[in-house]
C-alpha cells in the first residue's frame, strides 16, 4: 500500500513523479518528503518489517506490478522468453545468468538488472516507467538473501482455519485484538445501548427500531437480550429486502433491457425469489447452484428455473440494425465476468482480448468459461425469450377456471355442431369408396364411416384417385377435410410442421365400363380459403394454383363442388375422383370424406347454424378473450435454458476480443490454474453451468469463501478486510488482517454457508459492538478502520436513507414484492429514443414502498438513489464508492420523499403536545434527546412560525408536504414543525450508521 | 489513479489535513494531495472537484463539446463530391458493398448525389455547404477533420466508443476523465455540465456522461433547461432563502455538536457540502440565466431566454423541429457562460441528426436544413463570442456526430427518391468532425477522402486519435493518463497505443 500513498495519475509511475517532484525545490520538497513518510507510517503500517519476508504478501506484489507485464503469463507480450511468474524458470539459467539465485543477491541477474545504471540494461526499462522504490528493492534483496522461498499469491493459497482457542464470536475479537496490539491499540469500549440497537437494526433489516423496542433493550442490555434481539431481527421479512440489494448490485438487476431503447422487462419475479431465498436463509452454496444452473438440476422446480434469471439480467440491444449475435456474445462475456467477479473476486476483463498479465488466467481460459455459458437459448431477441411464466396461486386458479370454461363450452359446442352437421348430412349421402390409390405410394385406408385416412410414406406431392360406387342422379359433391377430435397439433394436411393442404386440381369422371365421361364443375364454395388460394382454383386447369386453408389448417374444412349439369350414373358406373396435390412440401390431405347429393343446388345451400351453436361460439370466443387477458397478466421472466444436444454452439476465441475475428475452437473448461482436481472429476466431459457452480463452491476453490466473507464484512463494517472487494488478484489490496479473513471464510463455509448464522457470529463479537467515536490517535493509526479499531461509522446507502425517512415518519408501506413501483421523480427525465414508456408518479401506498421496489431504468436510474452512489444495473457492481456531495444535500432537503416524510414526521411529533421535539428526535435518532438539541429545535420552530404568520408561505409548505394541519393548530405553527422535522431528517447522525 | 487511493483521498483529503498534530506538514500534505505544490492556500471546502493543474502545460483549459446525436451527413455539409453527381441514382459499385455490414441498407443501393451546393470559404478555402453560412464565415478558426473513422455502426455503441472509449457501458466519459484530471475552477458549480436539446436523450443515454469506474462526483450534471436546472435545486414552495438559511444554521450547529462527540471528519465535510448546496442554489440559476445577457449577444446566438420548445416534450420531436427554435442556441450561450464561470467541461447533445429518410422528420432534404438553421448561427456565435472575450485560445470546441452517412441512399423502405424522404444510412468509414480554439490550428483541412467520400485516401483519423489529441491539448498525456480498475490501467484511449496525437493540427 506504500506504493499508492502518493496521489498521482495512475499511469505516471515513480520516474515521472520524481521528475515532477524535482522541479519543486527547497522547503516544499522537504515537507513533502517528510509528510510522505508520515503517510507511509499511517497508511502502510501492515508493511512494517517482519522477521522474514513473505512471498505472497510482499514479493509477489512487486514482481506482479513491475515484472509480469513482460515476464509473466501472457505469451504475446513476453520478452526475451523469460518468465518470472514460475519458480522453476526464475531460478534456472537464462541468457548467461540465473535471474534469482537463492541466498546470493549479488549473483542474481534480477538484482543486477534492477540496480543497473545503464539505461540499456536497467529493469524495468525506463520507457515502462516502473522504477523500483528503495523499499521494494529492499524487500527483494532480503527475500533472496533469506533463500528466495517461493509461494503463491495469498488468495490462491489453500484456506485454513487459523487456530484460535475460543468459541465463535470471541475468535473474531481475539484476531482483531492481536492485530490492534501490534499497533499499540485495543478494542474500544462498547457503544451505548441505543446506538447498538439502531446499528444492528440498520445492518440487519435496513430500517431503524421503534423507540419502544430500543427502550426495551436499553432497560436490560445484557448478553441474552442482545442475542434475542439479533434472532428477532434475522427472522423479520425485511431482512431479505435489505440484503437483496447487495445481490441486486452484483446481479446488475434492472427493470429494463438497457442500450438505446431501454424497454421494460419483467425481472421483479427474480427479485422476489431472491428476497424469499434470503429470508429462508438458503445456503450460499444452494443459491449459487440455483442461480447459475437451476434449470440443469434434476427435476428442477419452477423456483429453481426462476433463479437462473440472475444471468438474464444482462442487457439486450433492440436498436435497429444491430447484430443480435454480437450482443448475445457481449451478454455471454458479461456472464463470465460477473461470475468470476462475484464468486472469486477475479477481474477477467483483460483476458477477453489477451492472456491476463498479472493473474494466471489465459486467453483460452476465458473462452473455456465462455464456452460454458455459450450454451443457452437466449440470443438478444426482442422478446427476450426464453421466458418463464411466473404463476401465483390466484393467477393459476384464474387461468385454470378459464381453461375449464373453454373445455366445457367446446364440448357443448361440439354437440351443437354435430346436430347442425347431422341436419346438413341429411342432404348428403356417403357412397362406398371401392378403390383408392396414391400415385406416390402412400397408404390410403378406407374407413367404415366412408372416410379415407392417409398414412405411410409422405411424399412432397401426390395424386389420390378414388372410385365411388354411385347410382342415379348427382348434382354436387362435398369434400370434408378432417382433423382428429382429440385436437392436438395435427391438422388437415400431412406435414406436421405445416398441416395445410393444397388441392391443386380436382378431376371428376363417370366411368361406365369402357365409357368415360368427364364432368365439369360449374361452381364451388368452401367454408374457408386461404388468401390467394380460393376453392375455384381447384378446377381452373392450372396446377400452380389451388385451394388451401392456412392459417386455419388445424380446423376441419369442407367444400361443395356443384356440377355444371346434373349427371345420371348407371348401376354399372362409378364416380372417379382425381385429387391432384402438387404444391410440394407434403401439403397433402391426411383424412377426408367425399359425399354426394342429387338434390337441386338451391336445396344444398349451407344451412344456418342453430341459435345454440351461434351462442356457444360467442361464449367460446369470450372465454378465449378472458384467457388471453389472464395470460397477459402472468409475469414472464427471462431465464436460462440450455440449448438442445444438436444445437450446441461451437466456441472460438475472439481474437483481441472481436467477435468478427474468430480464432481456434475452445472446449468448455474451468480455468486451468484454479481447476484443482476437477479435471479428473469431470473425466473427459466438458463442464456445464452446474459443474461450474459446484466448482465455485467446492473446498478446492480458495477464493470463494474469502471473497464472500470479505463482502459480508464490508457490508457491515463499511470496509472490507481486503479493501479491493472486486480484486483478490495480484493487483488487488492485501488483507489488512489475513488471519481474521481466513477465519471468517472458514466460519461461513463450515456453518453451511448460512448468512444468518454468519451475521449472528459477527454481531455477537465485541468488535462489532465497539463505540464509533474517532480520536486523532485512531485516525492516524487506522484512518480507514481496516483494522476494526472502532465501531464503523459511515453514511447510509441511498436506499436506507429513503427507507429510514419513510419509517420514522410512519409513511413506509409494508407491501412486499410484486412489480416495481414509481415513486415521485421530476418530470421529463425519461427521454429515451423510440420508447413510448412513461414514468407515472405513484399515488397511495406505492409512493412509499421500500427503495428495493423502485423501478430501475438503466439509462435513467432513479436520481435520488444514484446521487447516493447507487448504480444503474448496467454492469456488476461489487461495491459502491461512497461520496459526500452537495447534490446529496439537495436530495434530502428538497426531493418529494424528503418533504413528505418531514410532513408526516411533523404530524407524529405534534401528537405529543409540549414534547414535539423530544418525540421527533426519538423517532428519528432513537436515543433520548439532549436538552441543548431540544432548545435549538424549539427555537427554530419559533423563528419559522413567527416569520410565516403573514402570506401564503405556511400553507405552501404544508401543501408540498402533503399533510393536514392538526386541528387547533395554525398553519404557521405547523409549518414550523415541518421545518424542524426536515432538519432532524437531515442531521448527520440521521444519515449515518454508527 | 489507484481506486484505493482515490477512495481514501475522497475521505482523507479532508480528514488527514484537519487532524491536529501534523503541523506544518499538513500544509504541504494538502499541496501534495491537491497536486498543486505551488498554490495550496488552505481550501475550506476541500472539494474533490478542486482545481488541479495538468501534468504538462496544455493549451486548452476547458472544453465545449457539441455532439450532434444521430450523426449529420458529411456529404451535405463538408464533403464536396462531384463524382456522386455523375453517378447519381446508379447502382453502387460492388466493391463498396463486399464484406460490409450496414444498419439498414439491403441489397444493392443507389448512389445519392450531395443534396446541396458547396463553396470554398475563408482564406483557407474550406469547402462548406450552403447549409452552414455562419460557420462558413468562421471557417478560418476551425480545423475540419474530413477522415474520421470509427469501428461501430450503431448509434449507442458508437456514441459510447467516442465518448467513453469503449462501445460498451461502464467506462467514464471524456468529460468525467477531464474533470477527474483537472478538477473544476469554480467550486460553486459542477465541474462537468451536460445540456440537452432536440427532444430526446442521445441513444446511449445517461451513460454518455457517467463516471464509470471513476468516483461518481465526476459524472456530468445534466443542467435542464426547464424545471430545476439541477435536480432538487429549488427549495419547496413557501421555503424562501431566509427560512432555508435559518434551517441550515440550526442544522450546521447540531452537526458541529455531533462532530464534537464523534470526531468524524466526514461530518465536517457534510456541513461544508450543505453550505455548498446552499450557494449552488444561487450560483447555478444565476449562471444559467441568459436573460442577463445583452440584446446584441442574444441576437448574435439567436437565443431567446425562457423559451421552452414544444419539441422538447413531444413523443416524436422530429416532426416539430423548426429552424428558428432557439433551444440549441440557448445551450450554446449557456456553454459560454458556464466555461466563463469556471466549469471545466460542457457537453451539448443535440438529438435529431439521424437522417435515414425512412420516416417523416428524418430526411436530408427537409430535416437537415432545419437542424442546420437551428444550430449554425449559434455555433458561429459561440466561436466569435469566446474569441472576443479572449477565451477561445484556451477553450477547445469539438463538433461532430458519432459516425458519418453513406454515399448511397438508404433503400430499405423505398428505393425511389421522394421529397421529404431522402436519406443515407450509417457510415463508419469516413466522416467529418471539426475542432476549434484550445491549441488547434484554424483554417486547416485535415485528411482527404476518395471521390465518393467513402474511404480516407490521406491521413485517416480514428476515434482513438481524436481522444488522444483532446487529452493532449489539455495537458493530460493520453498514454499515461489512467486509472487502475479491475487489474488494468484503464485509459480513455483503450489498452493499445494505436491512438496518436494529431501533432500536425496543433498550433
Amino acid at each position: 500500500m506504500v506504493s499508492c500513498a502518493c496521489p498521482e495519475f495512475g499511469g505516471v509511475r515513480d520516474a515521472e513523479r520524481n521528475r515532477w517532484v524535482s522541479k519543486m525545490r527547497g522547503a516544499i520538497l522537504r515537507c513533502l518528503l517528510s509528510v510522505l513518510s508520515l503517510l507511509v507510517c499511517a497508511v502502510g503500517m501492515e508493511l512494517r518489517a517482519e522477521e522474514r519476508v513473505r512471498f505472497g504478501r510482499e514479493v509477489l506484489p512487486i514482481l506482479s506490478a513491475r515484472c509480469f507485464a513482460c515476464h509473466g503469463p501472457d505469451e504475446a507480450q513476453r520478452q526475451a522468453g523469460l518468465r518470472l511468474d514460475l519458480e522453476q524458470d526464475a531460478k534456472s539459467p537464462h541468457a548467461g545468468g540465473i535471474p534469482i539465485l537463492a541466498g546470493d543477491v549479488a549473483g542474481s541477474t534480477l538484482w543486477q538488472r534492477i540496480n543497473s545504471s545503464d539505461p540499456e540494461l536497467v529493469m524495468p526499462p525506463p520507457e515502462a516507467h516502473g522504477e523500483l522504490k528503495p523499499e521494494q528493492r529492499d524487500v527483494l534483496r532480503r527475500w533472496i538473501e533469506e533463500g528466495a522461498v517461493w509461494g503463491r499469491h495469498w488468495s490462491f493459497e489453500p484456506l485454513e482455519r487459523p487456530q484460535v482457542e475460543t468459541d465463535s464470536a470471541k475468535a473474531i475479537d481475539q484476531l482483531i485484538q492481536e492485530a490492534l496490539r501490534q499497533r499499540g491499540l485495543s478494542l474500544r469500549p462498547q457503544a451505548g445501548p441505543y446506538e447498538l440497537v439502531r446499528r444492528v437494526y440498520l445492518d440487519t433489516i435496513g430500517l431503524p427500531p421503534t423507540p419502544e423496542r430500543a427502550d426495551a433493550f436499553a432497560r436490560q442490555p445484557d448478553e441474552a437480550a442482545w442475542e434475542q434481539l439479533i434472532d428477532e431481527l434475522l427472522a423479520r421479512p425485511e431482512f431479505g429486502e435489505h440484503w437483496a440489494r447487495m445481490w441486486m448490485d452484483l446481479a446488475r438487476y434492472a427493470d429494463t433491457k438497457g442500450y438505446e431503447k431501454d424497454l421494460g422487462r419483467t425481472m421483479w419475479p427474480w427479485r422476489d425469489w431472491l428476497i424469499r431465498a434470503i429470508n429462508a436463509d438458503m445456503p450460499l452454496e444452494q443459491m449459487t447452484r440455483e442461480m447459475l444452473a437451476g434449470d440443469l438440476l434434476p427435476g428442477a422446480t419452477e423456483d429453481q428455473k426462476l433463479a437462473t434469471a440472475f444471468h438474464r439480467n444482462t442487457m439486450s440491444n433492440d436498436e435497429g440494425g444491430t447484430d443480435d449475435e454480437e450482443f448475445r456474445g457481449i451478454a455471454v462475456k458479461d456472464r463470465v465476468d460477473t461470475t468470476l467477479q462475484v464468486w472469486m473476486g477475479l477481474t477477467v476483463g483483460c483476458a477477453k482480448c489477451h492472456t491476463h498479465k498479472y493473474d494466471p488466467l489465459t486467453h483460452a481460459d476465458y473462452y473455456g468459461l465462455y464456452a460454458i455459458f455459450n450454451q443457452t437459448q437466449d440470443a438478444d431477441r426482442y422478446d427476450d425469450s426464453p421466458l418463464l411464466e411466473v404463476l401465483n396461486p390466484e393467477l393459476s386458479e384464474q387461468r385454470e377456471r378459464c381453461r375449464q370454461r373453454i373445455r366445457d363450452v367446446q364440448v357443448r359446442l361440439a354437440r351443437a355442431e354435430q346436430a347442425d352437421a347431422a341436419r346438413e348430412d341429411a342432404l348428403w349421402s356417403v357412397p362406398e369408396v371401392t378403390d383408392s390409390v396414391s400415385q406416390q405410394g402412400a397408404t390410403l385406408t378406407r374407413q367404415s364411416d366412408g372416410t379415407v385416412l392417409v398414412s405411410g410414406t409422405s411424399p412432397a406431392e401426390d395424386v389420390y384417385t378414388l372410385n365411388l360406387r354411385v347410382t342415379g342422379r348427382v348434382t354436387a359433391l362435398r369434400l370434408q377435410a378432417l382433423v382428429p377430435e382429440s385436437g392436438g397439433d395435427v391438422g388437415v394436411g400431412r406435414n406436421p410442421r405445416d398441416p395445410n393442404f393444397v388441392l391443386s386440381e380436382l378431376e371428376l369422371e363417370v366411368v361406365e365400363g369402357e365409357r368415360v365421361r368427364r364432368l365439369t364443375i360449374g361452381s364451388a364454395r368452401a367454408d374457408y380459403a386461404q388468401d390467394n388460394w380460393p376453392v375455384a382454383a381447384a378446377f381452373d386447369g392450372q396446377l400452380k394454383t389451388g385451394w388451401a386453408v392456412s392459417p386455419k389448417q388445424r380446423e376441419p374444412h369442407s367444400a361443395v363442388f356443384v356440377l355444371s349439369e346434373p349427371v345420371d350414373v348407371s348401376e354399372a358406373g362409378v364416380l372417379r375422383i382425381v385429387m391432384r396435390q402438387h404444391y410440394g412440401d407434403s401439403l397433402t390431405f391426411r383424412h377426408f370424406r367425399w359425399s354426394i347429393t342429387g338434390r337441386d343446388a338451391s336445396e344444398t345451400q349451407p344451412l344456418e347454424p342453430s341459435a345454440e351453436t351461434r351462442e356457444l361460439r360467442e361464449s367460446l370466443a369470450e372465454a378465449r378473450r378472458e384467457l388471453e387477458a389472464v395470460n397477459a397478466r402472468i409475469p414472464r421472466t427471462p431465464v436460462m435454458v440450455a440449448v438442445g444436444e444438436g444445437q450446441r454452439r461451437e466456441t472460438r476465441i475472439h481474437r483481441r476480443g472481436n467477435f468478427l475475428d474468430p480464432g481456434d475452437v475452445v472446449p468448455a473448461a474451468l480455468p486451468s490454474a484454479f481447476s484443482g482436481g476437477w479435471i479428473e472429476k469431470l473425466s473427459g466431459r466438458e463442464p456445464d453451468r452446474l459443474d461450474l457452480a459446484n466448482w465455485l463452491m467446492s473446498p478446492d476453490n480458495t477464493l470463494t469463501g474469502r471473497v464472500w466473507a470479505n463482502r459480508i464484512w464490508a457490508r457491515i463494517h463499511g470496509q472490507g478486510i481486503v479493501e479491493t472487494e472486486e480484486d483478490f488478484g495480484a493487483l488487488g489490496a492485501l488483507p489488512a488482517n489475513a488471519p481474521l479473513l481466513d477465519w471468517l471464510a472458514c466460519e461461513y463455509r463450515d456453518n453451511g454457508w448460512s448468512l444468518k448464522r454468519f451475521l449472528k457470529t459477527i454481531f455477537l463479537s465485541d468488535a462489532y459492538r465497539q463505540g464509533s467515536e474517532l480520536t486523532p490517535e485512531l485516525l492516524s493509526a487506522d484512518a480507514g478502520n481496516v483494522l476494526t479499531s472502532r465501531g464503523a461509522r459511515y453514511r447510509l446507502s441511498g436506499e436506507t436513507i429513503r427507507d429510514q425517512m419513510l419509517a420514522v415518519s410512519g409513511l413506509l408501506s409494508e407491501k412486499r414484492g410484486g412489480p416495481s413501483v414509481m415513486p415521485p421523480q421530476p418530470d421529463g427525465l425519461w427521454r429515451s429514443t423510440y420508447n413510448g414508456q412513461k414514468w407515472t408518479n405513484a399515488e397511495g401506498e406505492d409512493r412509499y414502498r421500500r427503495a428495493v421496489y423502485t423501478y430501475l431504468k438503466r439509462t435513467t436510474p432513479y436520481p435520488s438513489l444514484t446521487t447516493f452512489d447507487g448504480g444503474s444495473g448496467e454492469v456488476c457492481q461489487i461495491r459502491r464508492i461512497r461520496t459526500n456531495t452537495p447534490l446529496q444535500a439537495l436530495v434530502t432537503l428538497n426531493d418529494p420523499v424528503s418533504l413528505e416524510a418531514a410532513g408526516a414526521l411533523a404530524r407524529r411529533m405534534t401528537e405529543s403536545p409540549g414534547q414535539a421535539v423530544e418525540r421527533g428526535l426519538r423517532l428519528a435518532l432513537i436515543r433520548p434527546a439532549r436538552d441543548e438539541e431540544v432548545e435549538r429545535l424549539q427555537a427554530l420552530q419559533q423563528t419559522i412560525q413567527q416569520s410565516l404568520t403573514e402570506g401564503p408561505a405556511a400553507r405552501q409548505i404544508v401543501r408540498t408536504a402533503r399533510v393536514e394541519v392538526p386541528s387547533g393548530m395554525s398553519e404557521a405553527e405547523f409549518a414550523g414543525w415541518i421545518v424542524v422535522a426536515g432538519t432532524i431528517l437531515n442531521l448527520d447522525e440521521m444519515l449515518t450508521r454508527h | 489513479m489507484d481506486p484505493l487511493l482515490e477512495n481514501r483521498l475522497l475521505e482523507t483529503r479532508r480528514h488527514l489535513l484537519r487532524t491536529a498534530g501534523l503541523g506544518i506538514g499538513s500544509m504541504a500534505m494538502q499541496a501534495l494531495l491537491l497536486k498543486d505544490a505551488a498554490a495550496a492556500p488552505a481550501n475550506e471546502t476541500r472539494n474533490p472537484l478542486s482545481a488541479r493543474p495538468p501534468l504538462s502545460a496544455g493549451r486548452a483549459k476547458r472544453v465545449i463539446y457539441l455532439h450532434m446525436a444521430g450523426s449529420p451527413s458529411q456529404l451535405e455539409l463538408f464533403e464536396h463530391k462531384p463524382a456522386l453527381q455523375k453517378l447519381h441514382l446508379q447502382d453502387c459499385p460492388a466493391s463498396f458493398l463486399e464484406g460490409k455490414r450496414f444498419a439498414f441498407i439491403r441489397g444493392v443501393p443507389k448512389i445519392l448525389a450531395g443534396q446541396f451546393a458547396f463553396q470554398q470559404h475563408g482564406e483557407s478555402g474550406q469547402w462548406i455547404s450552403e447549409l452552414l453560412p455562419h460557420f462558413a464565415s468562421v471557417a478560418d478558426r476551425a480545423c475540419v477533420i474530413r477522415t474520421m473513422q470509427t469501428d461501430q455502426f450503431n448509434h449507442a455503441p458508437s456514441q459510447l466508443f467516442l465518448q467513453t472509449g469503449t462501445p460498451r457501458l461502464g467506462n467514464p466519459s471524456l468529460g468525467s476523465w477531464v474533470t477527474w484530471g483537472l478538477g473544476s475552477v469554480n467550486e460553486n458549480l459542477p465541474g462537468f455540465v451536460v445540456l440537452l436539446s432536440g427532444g430526446k436523450t442521445p441513444d446511449a443515454g445517461k451513460s454518455l456522461w457517467g463516471s464509470g469506474f471513476l468516483p461518481s462526483v465526476y459524472q456530468g450534471v445534466n443542467c435542464r433547461t426547464s424545471g430545476d436546472p439541477v435536480l432538487y435545486l429549488s427549495n419547496p414552495e413557501g421555503m424562501d432563502r431566509g427560512l432555508r438559511r435559518r434551517m441550515l444554521d440550526t442544522l450546521a450547529e447540531m452537526n458541529a455538536e455531533e462532530f464534537e462527540r464523534h470526531g468524524d471528519p466526514e461530518t465536517q465535510t457534510r456541513i461544508a457540502q450543505y453550505e455548498l448546496a446552499y450557494r449552488m442554489q444561487m450560483s447555478v440559476p444565476e449562471v444559467l440565466d441568459i436573460s442577463k445577457e445583452p440584446k446584441h449577444i442574444l441576437e448574435m446566438y439567436g437565443a431567446q431566454p425562457g423559451y421552452v420548445s414544444p419539441a422538447e416534450s413531444a413523443d416524436d420531436p422530429r416532426v416539430l423541429y423548426k429552424g428558428d427554435d432557439p433551444t440549441f442556441a440557448n445551450n450554446c450561450l449557456l456553454a459560454r457562460r458556464l466555461v466563463e464561470s469556471g466549469v471545466r467541461f460542457v457537453q451539448l447533445y443535440d438529438w435529431g441528426w439521424d437522417h435515414h429518410g425512412s420516416s417523416l422528420g428524418e430526411s436530408l432534404d427537409e430535416t437537415l436544413p432545419i437542424k442546420c438553421q437551428a444550430s449554425d448561427r449559434a455555433i458561429a456565435a459561440l466561436i466569435r463570442d469566446l474569441e472576443q472575450r479572449g477565451l477561445l485560445d484556451e477553450t477547445l470546441i469539438v463538433w461532430g456526430g458519432e459516425f458519418g452517412r453513406t454515399p448511397m441512399m438508404q433503400n430499405n423502405v423505398r428505393s425511389e427518391l421522394k421529397k421529404g424522404y431522402v436519406g443515407r444510412d450509417h457510415h463508419p468509414y469516413a466522416f467529418t468532425m471539426w475542432m476549434a480554439g484550445g491549441g488547434i490550428q484554424g483554417g486547416l483541412s485535415w485528411g482527404q477522402t476518395d471521390e465518393f467520400g467513402y474511404y480516407p485516401v490521406e491521413n485517416p483519423t480514428t476515434v482513438r486519435d481524436l481522444q488522444a489529441t483532446i487529452l493532449h491539448v489539455l495537458g493530460l498525456d493520453p498514454y499515461r493518463f489512467s486509472y487502475l480498475y479491475q487489474g488494468l490501467q484503464n485509459r480513455l484511449i483503450g489498452p493499445t497505443d494505436e491512438g496518436r496525437v494529431l501533432q500536425d493540427i496543433l498550433i
